[in-house]
C-alpha cells in the first residue's frame, strides 16, 4: 500500500481565449467540481489528478490580464494569489499572439511562487524558441497543444519536477522607470511577509503594494500606509500617469524584446478564416439577418427538441405513478402518506426531471456557440440595443432564450462578462413569457376570447413582456443594484472549432450542477406547495379549507382590486410549481366538471387578462427561483428577484383591471 | 462655437496610432493591460448595426469590440483613412496604404490599375461619383462610393 498521496495545489491560470479551459478538461478529465468564488456569480472549477505521489487539485482562475483589477473576474484572481497563494502556478500562453499573453506571465513570473508555463497552439508558430524563453523566465517553458492533447506528458512532468523541487533558478527583472524601481526597491525592504504572503518576492510584493489602492488599504495595521502613499504620488507625478499604467507599459516593453529575442517570425500572419467568415457574419447589412436566423435556429434547436423529449419524460412519470398507486406497498400506506409521496415528492423529481433535456441542449448548443467565437461577435452586434439597459450584447441571447423556459437562461448567464451583468440578467429574465407561461395563456385566451382577438392578446402579453423587461432595466440600472457596469472592451477571438469531448464535458458538468444545486431546492418548494394545498389533513385538497385556501381568503383585499378570486389565487400558488399546472389546478379547485365551461363562467376577459398579466410577471416557477439562487449564490438577490415580480405583477394588473372597468369593460 | 472633435471611430478603415489612453481611469487600465498602449496603431475594422459599438483591431494582432465613445476619449493621429473621410482634400496628393476588402475587390481595383503604393489626386469628390487622378498612370478614374470607402490612403510629403 503506497503511502498517502501529498496534496497539492496547481492554480491554473491565463488571460481570456488562451485555450485555458481546454487544458483543463485536458489535465482533469471529468473529475471536476464546480461552485462559485465566494460572494459572487463567478463560477469557481477544481479538477483533481495524480502526479506520481501527489494528488494535484487544479484550480482554474478565471480569465485576467493582469493581477491589478479592473474586472470582478480579476479581482477574484488577485484575491486568491495573495490571500491562498497555489503551490505552483500553472501559465498558458497563446503562441499565435505571445504579445497579448506574455503581459501577464511576467507580471505572475516575478512573484517568486514556483511556475511552469505552457505555450498553446504550438503548432502554428514553430519558430520559437522555447529553452530561450525559458532562461528569460526563468521557469520551464514547454510547448503543447491543449487540443490533440500533443506535449501534455511532458508538462506533466515538468509539473511534477517543480512541485518536488520548488526552488526558482532566478526571477526575472522587468526595468521600470528609475523613480519606481527605487519606490519598489525601499518598500520591498519595509515589508515582513508573514503568513501566506511568505514564499513570494518581496519586490512583487512592494509592486502590489504601489500599483493597487485596496491591496494598500488591506494591510494599513503595519503603518506603511503613509509611506506607500508617499511613493505613489511621488512615481505618478514624475511619470505623469497611473502607475498600473507605468507598470504594463514595462512588461509590455519587456515582452515585446522578449519576443523579438525568441522568436524569427515577428508575428504570425492575420488569421484570413475568421477575416473572410467575419465578412459575411458581421456583414453591414447580412448581420442582423444573420444573426436573427441563428438565434431562431438555436431556439429552435433548444425548445423543439427538447419540448417533446419533456413531454415524454413526463408522460414516463404519470405512467410510474399509475402503476407504483396500485403496488400493494404503497396503497397499503396511509392517505396523506400516499398523497405525500405523490403529490408531493412524485411530483418534484417529476419536475426535476422534466428540465433536464432542455437544460441539457441548451448547454450543448450555447457551449457550441461560445467555443466557436459567435458569442464575442453576437455580443458585438447587439451591444447597442443592451447597452441602454447598462448591459452587454451578450445578455440578449439570455434573456431571448428565456422565452423558452427561464431556467436554462438563467444557469447559462454564467457565460455574461460581468458580476453587474449576470446580477441584472438574472433579475430580467423571469419578465420573459417562457412556453411553459404560453400555454395557460392559450388556454384562457380560447375560452375567454373570441378566436379573432385571442392572437392580438397573445401578441400584447408578448409585447408587454418585453416593455416590463426594458422598464425594469432602466429601473434597475437606476437602482445600481449590482454596483458599476465594467468598462465594454472584449476581445474578439478567432473562429474554432468545437471539439466535442469539450461541448460533452461542459453540459455534463452543467446539469450535475443542476442536480446538486438548483434540484434539492425545487423539490423543497413543490413539497411546500403541497403542504399549502392538502393541509390540515380533514379538508378537501385546494379547498377553500386548506392553508392556500385560507391564505386565498386572507390575501383578498390585496387581489380583489385585480379581479382576481380566491381560487384563482390558490391556481397562482400552485403556479410556482410550474406554471402548466396552472390549468390543472383550476380544475381541481373549481370541484371538476368540464373546466372551460367552470372559467367562462366565473372568470369574466377582463378578469382573465388581469390573471394572465399576473401570471406574466409573478415569480416565476420554484425551478426559476432554485435557480436564481444557485447562479447568483445570494438570497438576497433570489428575495429581491421574488419581490420585484409580485410587486410589478400586482402594479401590472391593478392598472389593466381598474382602467378596464373605468373603461366600462368586464 | 466648440469645435467638435472629427469623429474617426465611425469610418471603418481610418488607421491611427494612439498618443495616450484618455481620461478615463478604469478604461486606460484595460486597454494598457491587453497590451494597447501608446504608440500602439488601431484600425478600424467595421461598425456594429446601430453603430455604437466599433470593432479595432491592434497592430499587436489582436481584434476587439469597443464602445464608440471609450475611442473618442483617446488622444489619436490619424495615420491612414479612407477615400470618403471628411478630412481629404481636393488636388493634395495622397499614397494608396491598403485596399480594405476581399479579394474580388483588390481583383477589380487593379484592373483599373489601383494598387497599394500608387500617388494618387482627387479630382471630384462630389456625390455619388469619386474622380481619381492616377499620377504614375497619367488617367482618370471613376470610382462608387462604395468602392471608395474602401481606399485607405495616406498623406505623403511628395
Amino acid at each position: 500500500m503506497p503511502e498517502r498521496a501529498e496534496k497539492v495545489v496547481v492554480a491554473l491560470s491565463s488571460i481570456p481565449n488562451t485555450g485555458k479551459t481546454t487544458l483543463f478538461n485536458r489535465l482533469t478529465g471529468s473529475s471536476q467540481t464546480t461552485g462559485n468564488w465566494p460572494g459572487v456569480s463567478v463560477e469557481k472549477k477544481v479538477g483533481r489528478f495524480t502526479l506520481g505521489e501527489f494528488e494535484i487539485s487544479l484550480v482554474d482562475l478565471p480569465g485576467a490580464y493582469a493581477l491589478s483589477p479592473v474586472t470582478e473576474e480579476e479581482n477574484i484572481v488577485r484575491t486568491y494569489f495573495l490571500k491562498t497563494p497555489p503551490a505552483v502556478i500553472l501559465n498558458i500562453i497563446d503562441a499565435s499572439n505571445l504579445y497579448r499573453s506574455l503581459g501577464l506571465t511576467l507580471q505572475m513570473c516575478t512573484s517568486g511562487l514556483p511556475m511552469v508555463v505552457a505555450v498553446n497552439m504550438i503548432d502554428k508558430t514553430t519558430q520559437l524558441d522555447i529553452p530561450l524563453l525559458s532562461t528569460h523566465l526563468g521557469v520551464p517553458v514547454i510547448p503543447i497543444s491543449a487540443r490533440s492533447g500533443q506535449g501534455v506528458p511532458d508538462l506533466q512532468q515538468a509539473l511534477y519536477e517543480v512541485i518536488k523541487e520548488p526552488e526558482r533558478t532566478h526571477i526575472p527583472h522587468i526595468s521600470c522607470p528609475p523613480v519606481l524601481e527605487e519606490a519598489a526597491k525601499e518598500l520591498s525592504r519595509k515589508i515582513i511577509p508573514g503568513g501566506a504572503l511568505e514564499k513570494m518576492d518581496s519586490n512583487f510584493l512592494a509592486m502590489r503594494l504601489l500599483e493597487e489602492k485596496t491591496f494598500a488599504d488591506s494591510i494599513q495595521k503595519t503603518g506603511l500606509a503613509a509611506v506607500i502613499n508617499q511613493w505613489r504620488d511621488r512615481v505618478e507625478k514624475t511619470t505623469g500617469e497611473q502607475i498600473p499604467i507605468t507598470c504594463a507599459k514595462c512588461r509590455f516593453n519587456a515582452a515585446r524584446g522578449l519576443i523579438l529575442e525568441t522568436t524569427r517570425k515577428q508575428s504570425a500572419p492575420p488569421d484570413e478564416r475568421s477575416k473572410c467568415i467575419d465578412n459575411i457574419l458581421l456583414h453591414r447589412w447580412f448581420s442582423l439577418p444573420l444573426f436573427l436566423l441563428i438565434m431562431f435556429l438555436l431556439f429552435q434547436a433548444v425548445y423543439g427538441l427538447g419540448a417533446p423529449l419533456q413531454d415524454l419524460i413526463g408522460q414516463g412519470f404519470d405512467a410510474a405513478e399509475a402503476w407504483l398507486r396500485v403496488q400493494p406497498f404503497i396503497s397499503r400506506q396511509s392517505d396523506w402518506l400516499q398523497s405525500f409521496l405523490f403529490d408531493g415528492l412524485w411530483q418534484g423529481l417529476g419536475v426535476v426531471t422534466s428540465f433536464f433535456p432542455i437544460v441539457a441542449l441548451f448547454f450543448i448548443f450555447m457551449s457550441l456557440i461560445e467555443d466557436s467565437g459567435y458569442m464575442a461577435r453576437a455580443a458585438f452586434l447587439m451591444d447597442h440595443l443592451m447597452h441602454r439597459l447598462g448591459l452587454d450584447g451578450k445578455a440578449f441571447i439570455n434573456l431571448l432564450l428565456g422565452y423558452g423556459c427561464n431556467v436554462p437562461a438563467i444557469m447559462g448567464t454564467r457565460i455574461l462578462s460581468s458580476h453587474h451583468n449576470r446580477i441584472i440578467t438574472i433579475l430580467l429574465i423571469p419578465f420573459t413569457l417562457c412556453i411553459a407561461r404560453l400555454q395557460v395563456f392559450v388556454f384562457l385566451t380560447t375560452i375567454l376570447f373570441s378566436p379573432v382577438i385571442a392572437p392580438f392578446i397573445l401578441f400584447s402579453l408578448y409585447l408587454s413582456s418585453f416593455i416590463v423587461i426594458v422598464l425594469t432595466g432602466f429601473f434597475l440600472k437606476v437602482l445600481r443594484i449590482a454596483g458599476k457596469p465594467e468598462p465594454f472592451i472584449m476581445e474578439i477571438p478567432p473562429y474554432r472549432m468545437p471539439t466535442i469531448s469539450g461541448v460533452a464535458l461542459k453540459t455534463r458538468q452543467e446539469l450535475k450542477d443542476f442536480l446538486y444545486r438548483a434540484a434539492p431546492l425545487i423539490i423543497a418548494g413543490v413539497i411546500v406547495v403541497w403542504f399549502l394545498t392538502h393541509f390540515p389533513a380533514d379538508v378537501p385538497a385546494a379547498g377553500a379549507e386548506t392553508w392556500a385556501g385560507r391564505l386565498g381568503h386572507l390575501f383578498s383585499p390585496l387581489f380583489n382590486p385585480l379581479g382576481i378570486h380566491w381560487q384563482e389565487t390558490v391556481a397562482l400558488l400552485f403556479g410556482l410549481i410550474a406554471k402548466e399546472i396552472v390549468v390543472g389546478a383550476m380544475a381541481v379547485i373549481y370541484g371538476g366538471g368540464d373546466l372551460s365551461n367552470q372559467v367562462f363562467q366565473h372568470i369574466s376577459p377582463l378578469q382573465g387578462l388581469s390573471f394572465m398579466v399576473f401570471t406574466l410577471f409573478y415569480t416565476p416557477c420554484v425551478a426559476t427561483i432554485a435557480a436564481i439562487k444557485a447562479e447568483s449564490g445570494s438570497w438576497k438577490i433570489t428575495l429581491f428577484s421574488l419581490i420585484l415580480g409580485l410587486v410589478i405583477a400586482w402594479l401590472a394588473s391593478l392598472v389593466l383591471y381598474q382602467t378596464g372597468l373605468a373603461l366600462g369593460l368586464r | 462655437m466648440k469645435k467638435t472633435k472629427r469623429r474617426f471611430e465611425r469610418y471603418p478603415g481610418v488607421e491611427c496610432i494612439i498618443h495616450s489612453l484618455g481620461a478615463d481611469e478604469k478604461i486606460a487600465q484595460r486597454l494598457a493591460q491587453m497590451g494597447v498602449l501608446p504608440g500602439a496603431t488601431l484600425q478600424i475594422i467595421r461598425l456594429a448595426p446601430f453603430g455604437t459599438t466599433v470593432e479595432v483591431s491592434v497592430d499587436s494582432g489582436q481584434s476587439f469590440a469597443i464602445r464608440d465613445e471609450y475611442l473618442t476619449a483617446l488622444k489619436c493621429q490619424i495615420l491612414a483613412m479612407p477615400l470618403t473621410y471628411p478630412d481629404v482634400r481636393l488636388h493634395t496628393t495622397y499614397r494608396i496604404r491598403t485596399l480594405f476588402g476581399g479579394r474580388k475587390f483588390q481583383q477589380r481595383m487593379e484592373t483599373q490599375g489601383i494598387h497599394p503604393g500608387l500617388f494618387i489626386k482627387i479630382v471630384n469628390l462630389t456625390k455619388p461619383r469619386v474622380i481619381l487622378q492616377l499620377i504614375e498612370h497619367e488617367k482618370t478614374v471613376k470610382l462608387g462610393r462604395g468602392e471608395a470607402e474602401k481606399i485607405i490612403i495616406e498623406v505623403t510629403n511628395a
